[in-house]
């Protein structure tokens, strides 16, 4: 009882107040002057940067990075914010909303790093990271692409990903299953790893966004690109597209048959179904590209019996098959930030090659999204495969919770787990988005 | 001049207390409700000025309500483990006859309330997972396989999950508080209930109870203002999921705010929390007032 704090309501006051404190109400940092990219780099004072990779095995790499760029400028001090995948969101909000934004900051692609264009707090970075120039040059276009608003550049993407099915070599062996070639085969095969002592397909729910994964994988199968792509902005969203119920009945009949916790899915971690994975209990798992080198370990999964393919195409789709689910996650520079073209050559040191080669091979296994640093040789073989199938793929569908808006998202997040329940059928789901893109228009 | 100075003086003693509570305090409560008046764009900082928008928002918003209900639920239950339930169990420790044993029943019933309830919240979510937590391997185990579940994955059972994992921390601490009143009881009462013949059952309806009823009613008022506080709990166990069927007030207003970018209808749900909670300390006040016992 005396530890049932308000904390929401404390946290909310304390944004509030440090809005307002900062002069919320004037814009952001309205006084402050616009971030310089042209001046002369001054290699002194302190340079703040927002990361995403808190926690044991991403943590160092900031550090050494840190570290190494110190010792050359000895003037200059890195000052690390690192935050997980999850706080940093709150983090991220708390921040802007009190105008107090480091140097650099974390972002996704999508509506996420959009908001922040939108409302001027992204340094344009057109004309030293633009495809043209010499440091865009050694970033995949694609990946610089996802940071592009209205022909500018604003984002410094730092690693690719892409959603793959992760199987066991040696679970599907046993079962005699084959790498399923459609949606139908994979739910098929379901019983035969059952029999075979596995789970077949390992799942939790428990934040939501997992099951979205499936279903913007799924959506992109079953609904026109073109469609989908209106649909996720409320202002030209109709969503009525009959692929919307095919992929979320194709996602209920996935959990239904291949999951052990069925129903239950949503009391489950999505790190336990990880776990499941790697310990040899379950025969698949769908997870990121950056997930890959966690999966497997010398006592667990062995990398050898680690295999991905890209969630099976259900039979008759209408959209397009040759989609994978991804997205590039990269850094914006504080648009009022003094210290911009500092910003911009730490990040340069942080994108060449030697450390963007360190980043893509184990322990931290992100795939660089600079050209040449994930090969064969300097990743481990399921990163490499998988991002060879990112790059090949004719088009990314960035995640479902990302590319839309915050209360659509959100109702597709409540939708998913009420399939999952059985709370909901998927008329009812889709009926439930449609008002929320309603009121949100 | 004297008395003058000597208030001035007073004055000054506490005036830096009491700007730290004007700031920190009153000040954002003020500006939560100013908040709640706008439509505020955290991105680009635009506030635009919704009058009560954000209030009547609230009217025709299901989940707010649903919200509502949880937490008036877990206000019900934790009236009867935390108030009723706790004062029986103080009265039965204090009718141990070994100071002994007392001592070591108060201990072990207070155990839970010293785990912050973030910690007890994860401790319960692995107690509860469907395919490696104890409870479900405990049902089969008995034979009650039927019962075995996912407890946080289910709408129908999350919300009273979580609730029971709350009274199990916060029964102890109750328990104790009631064990301190029943104390304070002088024991020439009991003696003379005693020499009248009345049993324990008697005694405790009508000396325990009549003379504990100014905690009793702190404690209820304690319990409820609780109840309209919880967030931990729910955030670690279930994050108000699934499908928003365990969200209370405050996981609501955090999704609002943190998740939905809405700040302003936040801002109005914490200023419902806050009226609540504030009706509630008033009540107390003067129920402590009212109800004081005096022998």
């Amino acid at each position: 009882m005396r530890s049932r704090a308000l904390t929401s309501f404390a946290a909310l006051l304390g944004t509030l107040t440090l809005a307002s404190c900062s002069g919320g109400g004037g814009g952001p940092a309205a006084d402050a002057p616009k971030a310089d990219l042209t001046a002369t780099t001054e290699f002194s004072g302190t340079l703040s940067i927002l990361t995403k990779f808190a926690g044991e095995p991403l943590q160092p790499y900031f550090e050494d990075i840190a570290a190494a760029y110190q010792k050359q400028h000895p003037g200059v001090q890195v000052e690390l914010i690192q935050e997980t995948d999850q706080s940093i969101k709150d983090k991220t909000k708390t921040l802007t909303a009190s105008n107090a934004l480091p140097d650099i900051f974390f972002t996704w692609s999508g509506n996420w790093a959009e908001n922040f264009v939108r409302g001027g707090r992204a340094a344009d970075l057109s004309a030293v990271i633009g495809p043209d120039t010499e440091w865009g040059r050694t970033f995949s276009p694609g990946s610089l692409s996802a940071f592009s608003y209205d022909g500018k550049y604003y984002g410094i993407p730092l690693y690719g990903n892409g959603k793959f099915m992760g199987y066991n070599k040696a679970a599907f062996a046993k079962a005699g299953v084959k790498v399923p070639t459609t949606f139908e085969e994979m739910l098929g095969s379901c019983a035969a790893l059952r029999e075979a002592g596995y789970e077949p397909v390992a799942f939790g729910n428990k934040d939501g966004w997992p099951a979205l994964h499936y279903l913007q994988q799924l959506f992109a199968y079953n609904v026109p690109a073109e469609t989908l792509q209106a649909d996720f902005s409320p202002r030209t969203a109709k969503l009525d597209h009959p692929g919307y119920v095919a992929a979320l009945t194709q996602f209920k009949k996935l959990v239904d048959t291949c999951t052990d916790t069925g129903k239950g899915t949503n009391g489950v971690l999505y790190s336990s179904a990880q776990q499941a994975l790697h310990d040899g209990k379950a025969a698949m798992y769908y997870q990121e590209v950056l997930e890959f080198d966690n999966a497997t370990d010398d006592d667990g999964l062995k990398p050898d019996d680690f295999g991905i393919f890209p969630l099976p195409v259900p039979q008759g789709a209408a959209g397009d098959t040759e989609t994978i689910e991804g997205a590039p996650e990269g850094y914006l520079v504080n648009a009022r930030s003094p210290r911009a073209a500092l910003a911009v050559d730490f990040m340069k040191f942080v994108t060449s090659m030697d450390n963007a080669e360190t980043l893509s091979a184990p322990p931290y296994g992100q795939p660089s999204t600079v050209v040449g640093a994930v090969t064969a040789e300097t990743s481990s073989k399921a990163v490499y495969e998988g991002m060879e199938l990112v790059n090949k793929a004719p088009r990314l569908a960035g995640w479902l919770d990302t590319v839309t808006v915050p209360e659509v998202a959100d109702a597709w997040l409540a939708g998913g787990e009420a399939l999952i329940s059985g709370g909901s059928t998927p008329e009812q789901v889709l009926a439930s988005v449609r008002e929320a893109s309603e009121s949100a228009k | 001049m004297r008395a003058i100075r000597q208030r001035a003086l007073g004055l000054a003693w506490v005036a830096p207390a009491l700007a730290l509570v004007v700031v920190f305090v009153y000040l954002p409560l003020v500006q939560n409700f100013e908040f709640s008046t706008l439509e505020w764009d955290i991105y680009s900082g635009s506030q635009e000025y919704v009058g009560l928008d954000n209030y009547r928002k609230l009217i025709d918003d299901p989940v707010f309500w649903s919200s509502m209900g949880n937490n008036v639920l877990y206000a019900v239950v934790s009236i009867a483990f935390q108030v009723f339930g706790a004062l029986l169990l103080a009265a039965l420790i204090e009718g141990v006859r070994s100071e002994r044993w007392q001592r070591g029943l108060r201990a072990i019933y207070f155990i839970p309330s010293a785990i912050s309830m973030t910690v007890a919240g994860l401790l319960f979510y692995f107690i509860y997972e469907p395919n490696l937590g104890p409870l479900n391997h405990l049902l089969k185990a008995v034979g009650l396989d039927s019962l075995a579940q996912a407890w946080l994955g289910q709408e129908s059972t999350a919300m009273p999950a979580i609730i029971a994992m709350s009274q199990w921390q916060g029964f102890g601490y109750s328990t104790l508080l009631f064990a301190v009143a029943i104390q304070r009881i002088p024991k020439e009462i009991y003696g003379a209930a005693a020499i009248d013949g009345t049993g324990p059952v008697r005694r405790f309806v009508h000396v325990t109870v009549p003379l504990v009823r100014e905690m009793t009613g702190l404690m209820m008022m304690v319990t409820v203002s609780g109840a309209f506080q919880v967030f931990n709990e729910v955030m670690v166990m279930t994050s108000g999921g699934p499908d928003n069927s365990s969200q209370v007030l405050g996981t609501w207003l955090y999704r609002n705010g943190f998740v939905r970018n809405d700040f302003g209808y936040a801002a109005a749900i914490a200023t419902v929390i806050f009226v609540i909670t504030m009706g509630i300390a008033v009540a107390q006040l003067w129920v402590t007032r009212r109800g004081r016992v005096e022998w």
